[in-house]
């Protein structure tokens, strides 16, 4: 013959209604604890999410770069750089790789076409590009295996470059200049820099990159890809730019799940071939991805404690409320007791009227949280992404909340003895 | 039949190593229907013996039976259903809920006993009109004179028609025309066959009861035979 919690919840909302002003007091430390919660773990994961798309649209978790090591000490020797004796070595040791793509990267070079000129990203390239990273030409064709054999004199443009330069013709068969510097020094010891223009067709147009703008690039962060031009690597480095080496190399594993073993194996053959020296760093797509993970976790779980401890205070703040609030209303209880109020039906109209301060609290907390998400997101240009499964998360801490720092006051309360209460001022 | 019996009622008070005896071995028994005034002076422990009947508090030695059951042995935790069902309380304060309007305030013992909304509000409302409140339903308490408070807190002690009526001192804070009309009130209730159990200081007011009990130093010394 208990009241009922329909009951119980009826007595709190009129309770806190008449409360009003402490009752919204009260909650304010569990909105800032849910609130934070909720913006933390949003931006979080958005960052999270835009990384994935970033790796995603660089072709995926099977890839594996060697680059040079920036953490090396260069002055105990040693060159980041391979030959293609070297390149063709790795290749054939690694026939489990599903593509395979050194780079030679001449940085911007100006590309010339009837009087108009455009400074595109111009490297040496291999036929696999397309494959490592997944991006195809739109117009006309990739470099094949014969222009890395005979050094053919052909180019492909990013659809930026190719726009710069021919506007809307077709630029597919058509010539364009490439400026290049040659220094060197005369017989009387000067030096001399000349200008010579090399002329190279146009064999084919790449697709258009482009992902939602993020991370405060605003924009389209992959409109530098755009900007690019692709020639065979051998015609780079035998007829542009004989000093450039492949300081840089490309693989993708068959799938994710080979992509570690093959970038450890690829990380020994590199060290033994530079004699032991960390030149280079090889790092696969997967591992990075865990790695941030990982971070991301460390990360999360640092704002969430910070969270807890916030919503802890909060708790502890609503148990020493309740306690006045039940001090205050002694005589009330005794009333309630006179008239046929059991000791259970005191300890629940306390502990329901604690959850819901604290799950408005959540609520409100939740609400807020999406408020700020929404600035947030609207001025630093950043992904938000606030789940179904947070909101959740915060409803349950806060009701969790209200239970935990809710009973001791609501047993206070249903202990009191009647005739001791009923005489309270 | 009697609807109250006391045997050797005791009930001590322990002030850290003081014991206070507030009742002392007393016995009384009251007869359904019977209108009681229990006189004494200050701190002779009428209040406490209210309590103890009420069932708001238990004794430390002897049997009290109400309706012929032992509730004196009733552990404390069913002893709320009983003043929910049978007993009416009237304080000299009111003691009505000051957020709660006051057909709410009658109607929380029916909330206890776990009747419908509709029940309730109904019975209420019924109430209400039999004590000339019907155009002040949703007024808050503070919303009324003193009589009127002590009217509503009668309305409420009788909602659940209890086997028994308490009142200690339901006159003390009121004025003489009101404590009088709080009066007519209680004579009326007796009449239709309500057992009422009242405190007063006022001998006018304990003239009008079937039987007057006088305590003294916690002990009966008048009246312990039905009049
Ligand atoms: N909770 C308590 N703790 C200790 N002593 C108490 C307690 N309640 C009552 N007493 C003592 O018991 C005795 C009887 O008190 P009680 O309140 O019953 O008197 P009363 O007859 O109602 O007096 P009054 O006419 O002033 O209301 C008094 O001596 C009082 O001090
Ligand atoms: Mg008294």
């Amino acid at each position: 013959m208990a009241i009922s919690l329909a009951e119980s919840v009826h007595i709190g909302f009129s309770d806190i209604w008449t409360r009003k002003v402490r009752s919204i007091v009260t909650i304010f430390g569990i909105i800032l604890g849910v609130m934070s919660i909720m913006v933390v773990l949003a931006i979080i994961n958005g960052m999270n999410q835009s990384t994935m798309a970033w790796m995603m649209e660089r072709g995926g978790l099977s890839r594996i770069d060697v680059q040079r090591n920036w953490g090396y000490d260069f002055s105990k020797g040693g060159k980041a750089e391979f030959d293609l004796k070297e390149i063709n070595f790795i290749r054939s040791q690694i026939p489990e790789a599903a593509a395979f793509n050194p780079k030679v990267g001449a940085g911007e070079m100006e590309l010339t076409q009837r009087g108009k000129s455009y400074n595109a990203d111009l490297s040496g390239v291999m036929p696999d590009m397309t494959l490592v990273d997944e991006w195809q030409p739109e117009k006309g064709r990739f470099i094949k295996h014969i222009d890395i054999e005979q050094n053919n004199n052909v180019v492909v443009l990013g659809s930026t470059a190719a726009r710069e330069l021919f506007g809307s013709r077709d630029p597919i068969g058509k010539e364009v200049g490439v400026r290049i510097e040659t220094q060197s020094y005369t017989s009387t010891g000067e030096f001399e820099s000349t200008l010579s223009t090399h002329q190279l067709t146009v064999i084919g147009v790449m697709s258009e990159k482009f992902m939602e703008g993020n991370g405060g690039f605003g924009g389209n962060p992959l409109e530098y890809r755009n900007r690019q031009a692709f020639v065979p690597i051998s015609t780079m480095i035998n007829k542009l730019s004989p000093a450039l080496k492949i300081t840089e190399l490309e693989i993708k594993a068959k799938d994710t799940e080979t992509a570690p073993a093959l970038r450890r194996k690829v990380e020994e053959l590199v060290l033994n071939l530079k004699q032991g020296k960390r030149l280079f760093m090889v790092a696969s797509a997967t591992e990075q991805m865990q790695q941030m993970k990982q971070s991301s976790m460390i990360f999360s779980s640092i704002f969430v404690m910070i969270a807890v401890i916030s919503l802890l205070v909060g708790g502890i703040v609503i148990m020493n409320i309740m306690l006045a609030s039940i001090k205050e209303r002694t005589r009330e209880i005794g009333v309630r007791l006179a008239i046929g109020a059991r000791r259970r039906d005191i300890f629940v109209q306390f502990l329901v009227q604690t959850v819901m301060i604290t799950s408005l609290g959540g609520v409100l907390g939740i609400v807020s949280g999406y408020a700020i998400l929404d600035l947030v997101a609207g001025f630093l240009d950043i992904k938000v992404a606030a789940s179904m499964q947070m909101i959740w998360v915060a409803l349950m801490v806060s009701v969790g909340v209200g239970l935990i720092f809710g009973v001791f006051p609501a047993v206070r309360a249903g202990n009191l003895d009647p005739v001791l209460a009923l005489r309270e001022e | 039949m009697d609807v109250i019996r006391l045997s050797r009622l005791v009930k001590d008070y322990s002030l850290g190593k003081i014991k206070v005896r507030a009742l002392c071995g007393l016995d009384l028994s009251i007869t359904k229907g019977e209108f009681v005034a229990i006189m004494g002076p200050s701190g002779s422990g009428k209040s406490t013996l209210m309590h103890i009947i009420g069932c708001l508090d238990r004794p430390t030695e002897g049997e009290y039976y109400l309706d012929e059951q032992l509730v004196s042995a009733v552990p404390k935790s069913e002893l709320a259903q009983i003043r929910n069902k049978k007993i009416g309380f009237v304080f000299q304060s009111f003691n009505l809920l000051p957020h709660l309007n006051i057909q709410k305030n009658v109607e929380l013992p029916l909330m206890y006993s776990g009747d419908s909304l509709r029940k309730r509000t109904q019975r209420a409302i019924e109430i209400l009109a039999s004590v000339g409140l019907s155009d002040r339903l949703k007024h808050k308490p503070s919303e009324l004179s003193g009589g009127q408070r002590q009217r509503v807190a009668i309305a409420r002690a009788i909602v659940n028609n209890p086997s028994i009526l308490l009142a200690d001192e339901p006159t003390g804070n009121l004025d003489s025309q009101s404590g009088g009309d709080i009066l007519e009130i209680f004579n009326r209730l007796h009449k239709d066959g309500n057992t009422v159990i009242m405190v007063t200081h006022d001998p006018a007011v304990a003239a009008r009861a079937d039987r007057i009990i006088r305590i003294m130093d916690g002990a009966i010394v008048d009246g312990n035979i039905a009049g």
